[in-house]
C-alpha cells in the first residue's frame, strides 16, 4: 500500500517537462492561459502574438526560465521562415505548438463578403498552416512532436451568423486529419481542441454575450454552464504531453455539453 | 540543365540535410526518407519547378537521381 502511494507521488503522465512549446495568440484569452499552464507543466514556452505588452502580462505569470517573447502578426506570411529559425536558434528543437490566435464575429450571410473570408481565412487558417509547416520541418522539430490547433463547437455544429468563423474552424478540423497521415512516420501528431463558449476578449463584444436574453440562452445550451480558458488549456496539456502518443487527427469537444443534445 | 541545382531541390523536397549522400548514381527508393510521402513531394516538385508531368508507371521505370535528370533533359 505505502508502495503504491509513493508511486502516486511520481507519476504523471501529463508532463512538459524538457518541452519547448510555441504558443501563438499568448497575449490573451486561451493562449495566455494555456501558455501560462504548459509553463506550470514544466515546459519552455515560447509567447507568439502582435501586442508585446500583454504579452508581457503573460510572461509575468510563467513558471520555471527560459521562456520567450515573440512578437509577431502572422498573417505576414513570408516572415514566418525566419522567425521559426530564430525561435529555434534560441531555444533548440521544438515538441509542441499550440495555434490560439484567431478572430470571431457573428455575421449573416447577407454581409459576408470575399474581403472578409480573405481576412478569416488569412488569420484562422493559413497563419496556422504555415505556421505548422515551417515549425514541423525536420530541422526545427523533434519527433514525438504534437501540433494542436483551435477549432471551435462552431467548426462542428452550427448557429445563424456564425457560418463564416465556423467555415474558418472546420478547414482546422480537415486540415488535422490529412496532416496526422503525412508525419505520422515522424511520430508527429496533429489533433484539434473545440471549445464551447468561454468568456475571453475575442466575444466580450459580440451578442451572444452581451445581450443578457440571448447570454443566457447560451448559458442553458452549455449543460455545465459557460467554459473558462483553464478547461481548454488542460485539454491542449494533454495533447502535448506523452499521454496522448497514441492520439493523432482526432478533435477533442470541450464545451460543457453544448454538441450533445 | 543545372544537375546540381536538381539535386540541391530533390534534397530539399525530402528535408535531406546531408547533401554529401547524393550523388547521379544515389538510387533514391533506398534513402531512408523515400516512401509514398515523398513520392508525392518529388511529383510535385517535378511539376512546379520543370513543369514535368511524370505517370507513375514512366517513375516506376527511374532508379537513380540521374535516371531522374535524363527524363526531365528528355522531356523539356
Ligand atoms: N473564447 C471562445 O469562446 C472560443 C471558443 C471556441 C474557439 N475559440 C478559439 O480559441 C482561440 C483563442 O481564442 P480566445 O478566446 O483566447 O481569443 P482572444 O482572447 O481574442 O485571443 C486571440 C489571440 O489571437 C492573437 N491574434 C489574433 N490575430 C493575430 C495575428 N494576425 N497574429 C498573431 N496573433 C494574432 C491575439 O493577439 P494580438 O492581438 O496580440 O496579436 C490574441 O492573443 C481562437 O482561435 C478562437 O477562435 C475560442
Amino acid at each position: 500500500m505505502r508502495e503504491s502511494e509513493g508511486m502516486t507521488e511520481a507519476f504523471n503522465p501529463f508532463t512538459l517537462s524538457g518541452k519547448k512549446i510555441i504558443v501563438t495568440g499568448a497575449s490573451s484569452g486561451i493562449g495566455r492561459q494555456c501558455a501560462i499552464d504548459c509553463s506550470k507543466m514544466g515546459a519552455t514556452v515560447i509567447l507568439l502574438a502582435r501586442n508585446e505588452e500583454r504579452m508581457r502580462e503573460t510572461f509575468s505569470h510563467l513558471y520555471g526560465s527560459d521562456h520567450q517573447i515573440i512578437v509577431a502578426d502572422l498573417t505576414v506570411f513570408d516572415a514566418i521562415p525566419s522567425m521559426v529559425e530564430t525561435i529555434v536558434s534560441r531555444v533548440g528543437k521544438i515538441d509542441g505548438l499550440v495555434n490560439c490566435a484567431g478572430i470571431s464575429t457573428t455575421l449573416p450571410l447577407k454581409l459576408m463578403t470575399t474581403t472578409k473570408l480573405d481576412e478569416f481565412f488569412r488569420t484562422n487558417v493559413y497563419s496556422a498552416v504555415e505556421l505548422s509547416k515551417e515549425v514541423s520541418k525536420k530541422k526545427n522539430m523533434n519527433e514525438g512532436g504534437s501540433i494542436v490547433f483551435l477549432s471551435s463547437v462552431m467548426g462542428v455544429v452550427g448557429e445563424s451568423g456564425k457560418s463564416l468563423y465556423g467555415m474558418t474552424k472546420g478547414a482546422l478540423l480537415s486540415a488535422a486529419r490529412s496532416l496526422a497521415c503525412e508525419f505520422a512516420k515522424r511520430r508527429i501528431r496533429f489533433n484539434c481542441v473545440s471549445p464551447g463558449a468561454i468568456l475571453t476578449p475575442i466575444n466580450e463584444h459580440l451578442p451572444h454575450m452581451i445581450d443578457p436574453e440571448k447570454r443566457q440562452q447560451l448559458e442553458e445550451k452549455h449543460l455545465l454552464g459557460l467554459g473558462s480558458p483553464e478547461d481548454v488549456a488542460y485539454a491542449c496539456i494533454y495533447l502535448l504531453s506523452g499521454a496522448s502518443k497514441w492520439v493523432t487527427g482526432q478533435n477533442l469537444i470541450v464545451d460543457g455539453g453544448y454538441t450533445v443534445r | 540543365m543545372d544537375r546540381k541545382n536538381f539535386i540541391e531541390k530533390f534534397a530539399e523536397a525530402l528535408e535531406i540535410e546531408e547533401m554529401a549522400d547524393l550523388q547521379e548514381a544515389t538510387e533514391f527508393r533506398s534513402l531512408e526518407e523515400w516512401d509514398s510521402l515523398a513520392y508525392l513531394n518529388i511529383i510535385a516538385m517535378l511539376d512546379e519547378e520543370y513543369d514535368i508531368q511524370i505517370e507513375n508507371a514512366a517513375f516506376k521505370q527511374l532508379r537513380t537521381l540521374g535516371d531522374i535528370i535524363g527524363y526531365i533533359e528528355n522531356n523539356q
